[in-house]
């Protein structure tokens, strides 16, 4: 496992959601709200869970295999795993290092989590070997802009910001293609910074 | 486009705010003895600096990209015009507080429209 990753989220876990638990999700609900909707009845792979902030816009009734590389992160979203209706099964693991067969999951859902992931395209790629041939990926993510001024101060923030938490400047939809899925579509939902992500393996 | 009163309240007072803060700033900075160039780059990257913590602030409040972009630029684009102003005549506190604000509603509106043309532009994209 990745233990200054793992060390940089412990130590936010505590204080995350003061952060990023009301302003962001009331913000993000309805998007999330929709892409979380396209969840079926295969086996689900969730990452990251986080402090469980997306955990209220599941649909109900599905069974899913939750993962976070911070146990103090899983540890604050105890609660709101618990308040599921439905099954969630949580593992304190590195995306990279996963332990599940080829082709185990029908879909794989993100939410804002390769910003974070050092080595993303390796992480995708983690990701396409779980999923089966032809199944889902569907990412809720933030990425770098193509458009001036946004990517000026994205670029300057990002060495700040990836020291406590996530990278502002990534290319996140060349990354997926990049680890070998197909892309589908790709929905902007704050100019091209904030975005819905649908593709395949 | 955003049309929720609360985020729409949420981004003028954010942008409002970080623009009359940092206008009133520059304003006390700056002056005519300042060369307009240098007081002009200075300007623009104590705004974006300043602007910061602030933006995060907000942003627990209102959001986060969407708090974070417009109120750095807003930074950016206050401490551009108010030291620019400030170098070419003197700018007291209350002029450079409403240029500020007057920077800030403006790059709040700009971005509105910005965000509205990227989606209209690529709505959905399809490879």
């Amino acid at each position: 496992m990745d233990a200054v990753t793992k060390a940089k989220w412990d130590k936010v876990a505590p204080n995350f959601d003061v952060m990023a638990g009301y302003g962001p999700e009331k913000r993000w609900e309805p998007y999330k709200r929709k892409l979380f909707s396209s969840m079926g009845y295969g086996r689900i792979l969730f990452l990251a869970v986080g402090t469980g902030l997306d955990i209220p816009y599941f649909p109900p009734r599905k069974s899913i295999v939750g993962i976070d590389i911070s146990d103090k992160m899983l540890e604050v979203a105890r609660p709101r795993l618990d308040a599921y209706d439905g099954e969630i099964e949580t593992h304190a693991m590195d995306v990279h290092e996963m332990p599940f067969d080829d082709d185990s999951f029908d879909q794989v859902f993100t939410s804002c989590t390769f910003c974070s992931v050092p080595t993303p395209v390796k992480g995708l790629a983690q990701l396409r070997r779980v999923l089966r041939p032809g199944g889902d990926l569907y990412m809720f993510e933030h990425t770098g802009s193509r458009y001036y001024p946004f990517r000026l101060m994205m670029n300057l923030m990002t060495p700040l910001t990836s020291r406590v938490g996530p990278e502002m400047n990534r290319d996140t939809v060349h990354n997926v293609g990049a680890a070998g899925f197909e892309l589908r579509e790709v929905e902007h939902v704050y100019l091209d910074v904030v975005k819905t992500i649908h593709a395949t393996a | 486009m955003e049309t929720r009163p609360y985020f729409v309240f949420g981004d003028l007072i954010a942008n409002g705010g970080v623009g009359a803060f940092i206008g009133g700033i520059s304003a006390l900075v700056f002056g005519p003895a300042w060369n307009m160039l240098v007081a002009m780059v200075l300007g623009m990257a104590i705004g974006m600096i300043l602007s910061l913590p602030m933006a995060l602030g907000f942003g627990a409040l209102f959001g986060a990209m969407e708090v974070m972009l417009p109120v750095m630029t807003t930074g950016m684009v206050a401490g551009m015009v108010v030291s620019m102003s400030a170098s070419m005549g003197d700018v007291g506190l209350g002029r450079g507080v409403g240029l500020g604000v007057t920077s800030g509603v403006g790059v709040m509106g700009v971005t509105y429209l910005a965000n509205a043309v990227i989606k209209r532009r690529t709505p959905k994209w399809t490879q």
